[in-house]
């Protein structure tokens, strides 16, 4: 009944599920729970590293081995005034067995004073643990309302996460509906990365614990937490996928999650991994499956089917529904018996056996690898117009032919064979078939690929005439090989077959391969400056300079002959001092030409301007007022 | 035909001697000059060649310029225009000029090179 109902809800999802589940990609394996252990057991040094040494090794199942010694560090190290230090002392000791700690009305009065809507949530935290440890009545009510005042106020992640680790130590008659509401709130609080991960933002030790107080509530007032399959494989692989600790405490915080992941109620995320490649073949007809929970331990009561394995280049199913078996915590299965042709395939593996096992349903590509051999090798050297008939020389694999053939123009030289699977005798196609040869003198190698015909019969041809160009008609002594590959083989080939002499037709002299002359010395480029243009000749300048600066003479004889005089002239100051300032800023402008750029002459330019201005005004005022007067 | 255009030109010829302040006449006698060394300028660089560029933009630009300005100084200092100039006296038409040639000899001496 079990089976038939794991089946069936299986066969619906494979239905309904087109999409793949999410399966983790990352997983602590035995070396990395090995790593875990030996930071956690690391001598410590204050009650502190105690605290997370002892208490972290408890949640591998590990227990500390001098149980006594600890138990002195502890009391001696205890200061009965700290409320931390009580819960360091209380959890540590309670992970040892028969450690006692001794418990004063004060110490007891301080634990219960500290649980208030004034001490911060990990105050609470401390002081509620320490209780319970030392097994101290406590009010539940109390601390909820406590604990619900601290949540509104602190609202912060690790606040929540520590309000929730408290929740689960109170007693289950104790409200504890709202707290257990924020699981589901800061479940929606987690960042989802790409899909894969799922962590909080401050950090790999909130999340880890962020897990441990989830479930550890949860088991605790027995409700399933609203996290989903693909949400606890993403914090899997969150948690997971940092193989070193930077700290006590984040090594602490990944123990405390491996443990409750695989120790809970309602999920248990199941690991399974190929022990070694994924490979069978004749001499290993077995694949082997680890399947574990986090903690790298083997699921006793897993029963591990294969759904389904078809191959990936036919599509051909091969099994359904063939169950591992297991042996020596490992799930094999005998995959050779079911005769399968080399190649790759998938399976479809479905781990049932508890309701709680999450990513119970793996896809794994698994290859099957074979021996090949070499049949009905014959080689000939067959005569272009077909008048002589072809002489076939067998070889048999892995000898070489005793005579060379010899092909010059007129001939072709051939060769045939078959490549089968070494036990069942099937026909093979490799992706790797070529035929190479290579001449031992001058250590040409020319290849060439074989191809199979409909039949899968090998066939190789060699036209002298034709492919001369190949081997730059070098005649000589060929060396040839058989060269035969493909990842689903398990001895690849590399065959000497025999020699082959080949003659080409008008051998040029084989010249002396030349080296590519990349990097010798280039030819030097001389650079060409800008001619400048050319110019015309001095005469013709000097003639137009003449002729262009004329018409001022025409301008004069014009004004004489008009009688525009300089009569009017008035010598006072202002105007004397206007033309000066005229002529000084022409001369400026011929200065500017020669030597001055346009700052400098903007510069001269503004102070002779206004001096020119200044007295230029004048006088034309006092040249308006005479004609005005005049009037 | 070719008699009316002589009388035609003969008379405007004579209508402009008598009737040009002589004021204008200089000026006309200025704008007859730079027309000229414009004209010459260009003619070089039709004959010869464009090099330098430049020189001859700056040189046939200063011409034009020029040219301008001093049409401009007829037009405003012309008794026949006093109703459209009301504002500009003769001399302040006259201080416009100089200053506008300032400017453009600055340009010119610039581009020059």
């Amino acid at each position: 009944m079990y089976p038939f109902e794991g089946l069936f809800s299986l066969l619906v999802l494979s239905l309904v599920l087109e999409t793949q589940a999410l399966t983790p990609t990352h997983h602590l394996t035995t070396t990395d729970v090995a790593r875990l252990q030996a930071v956690l057991s690391q001598p410590f040094t204050d009650l502190k590293s105690a605290y997370y040494s002892v208490v972290g090794l408890s949640k591998l199942g590990i227990f500390v081995a001098d149980a006594d010694e600890t138990c002195r560090f502890i009391n001696s190290n205890l200061d009965p005034s700290s409320v931390e230090s009580l819960f360091y002392a209380a959890e540590a000791s309670q992970a040892l067995s028969g450690c006692e700690i001794p418990v004063s009305n004060d110490t007891r009065d301080l634990l219960l004073a500290t649980v208030s809507e004034d001490s911060t949530a990990s105050q609470i935290h401390q002081s509620v643990s320490a209780l319970s440890a030392l097994g101290l009545p406590l009010a539940s009510q109390e601390v909820v309302s406590a604990l619900k005042a601290r949540i509104s106020k602190e609202d912060n992640v690790l606040a929540i996460i520590l309000a929730l680790q408290t929740a689960s130590r109170l007693s289950q008659q104790a409200e504890l509906g709202e707290i257990l509401e924020e699981i589901e709130d800061l479940a929606a609080r987690l960042d989802d990365l790409g899909g894969v991960y799922l962590q909080f933002e401050e950090g790999l030790e909130a999340t880890a614990l962020f897990v441990s107080a989830a479930y550890s509530l949860s088991d605790h007032v027995d409700m399933e937490p609203p996290l989903k399959e693909d949400q606890v494989i993403q914090l899997v692989n969150s948690i997971f996928s940092k193989k070193s600790w930077d700290s006590l405490s984040e090594a602490f915080s990944v123990a405390s999650a491996a443990a409750s992941l695989s120790n809970n109620r309602f999920h248990v995320p199941v690991i399974v991994s190929a022990q070694g490649p994924a490979a069978v073949s004749h001499s290993h007809p077995f694949l082997q499956l680890q399947v574990t929970d986090v903690l790298c331990q083997p699921l006793s009561s897993a029963s591990v089917l294969v759904e389904s394995a078809s191959a990936v280049a036919s599509k051909s199913a091969i099994l359904n529904q063939a169950p591992f078996t297991l042996r020596d915590g490992v799930f094999e299965l005998n995959f050779m018996a079911s005769q399968p042709a080399s190649g790759y395939y998938q399976f479809s593996v479905a781990i049932t056996g508890d309701s709680r096992f999450v990513a119970n349903h793996v896809e794994l590509k698994v290859k099957v690898s074979t021996r090949v051999a070499i049949n009905n090798m014959d080689l000939s050297v067959v005569d272009k117009d077909q008048s002589i008939g072809p002489k076939t020389t067998r070889v048999e694999y892995p000898t070489k032919a005793k005579a060379s053939f010899m092909a010059d123009s007129h001939q072709n030289f051939a060769m045939t064979f078959q490549l089968v699977d070494e036990t069942t005798g099937v026909e093979l196609t490799p992706h790797q078939t070529f035929v190479r040869l290579h001449n031992q003198k001058t250590g040409q190698e020319v290849v060439f690929v074989a191809e199979p015909d409909s039949k899968n019969l090998y066939k190789f041809e060699l036209d002298t005439a034709e492919r001369k160009t190949e081997f730059d008609s070098i005649s000589g002594t060929y060396a040839l090989y058989l060269m035969v590959g493909d990842a689903t083989l398990e001895n690849p080939i590399l065959w000497n077959v025999a020699d082959v002499v080949l003659k080409f037709l008008d051998e040029e002299a084989p010249g002396t391969i030349q080296a590519k002359t990349l990097y010798v010395p280039k030819p030097e480029i001389q650079h060409l400056f800008r001619e400048p243009e050319k110019k015309p000749p001095t005469v013709v300048s000097n003639a137009f300079t003449a002729l262009v600066l004329s018409p001022f003479l025409l301008l004069l004889i014009l004004w004489f002959k008009l009688g525009a005089n300089i009569s009017n002239f008035t010598l006072s100051p202002s105007t004397i001092l206007f033309h000066i300032g005229h002529a000084a800023m022409l001369g400026l402008m011929y200065v500017y030409w020669t030597h001055l750029n346009m700052f400098q002459t903007l510069k001269y330019l503004a102070i002779i301007g206004s001096l020119t201005f200044l007295a230029g005004n004048r006088m034309l005022a006092q040249k308006a007022v005479k004609r005005l007067d005049g009037k | 035909m070719s008699n009316s255009v002589i009388s035609v030109i003969s008379r405007f010829l004579e209508e402009y001697a008598s009737s040009t302040p002589n004021k204008l006449k200089v000026i006309d006698a200025y704008l007859l000059y730079i027309m000229m060394t414009g004209a010459l300028q260009f003619l070089y660089c039709l004959l010869v060649g464009t090099f330098p560029f430049n020189s001859f933009l700056s040189g046939f630009i200063s011409c034009v310029g020029s040219f301008i300005l001093a049409v401009c100084l007829r037009i405003q200092i012309n008794p026949q225009n006093k109703g459209e100039f009301l504002s500009i006296s003769p001399e302040r038409a006259f201080a416009d000029f100089l200053f506008a040639h300032t400017v453009l000899h600055l340009v010119v001496i610039n581009f020059i090179g």
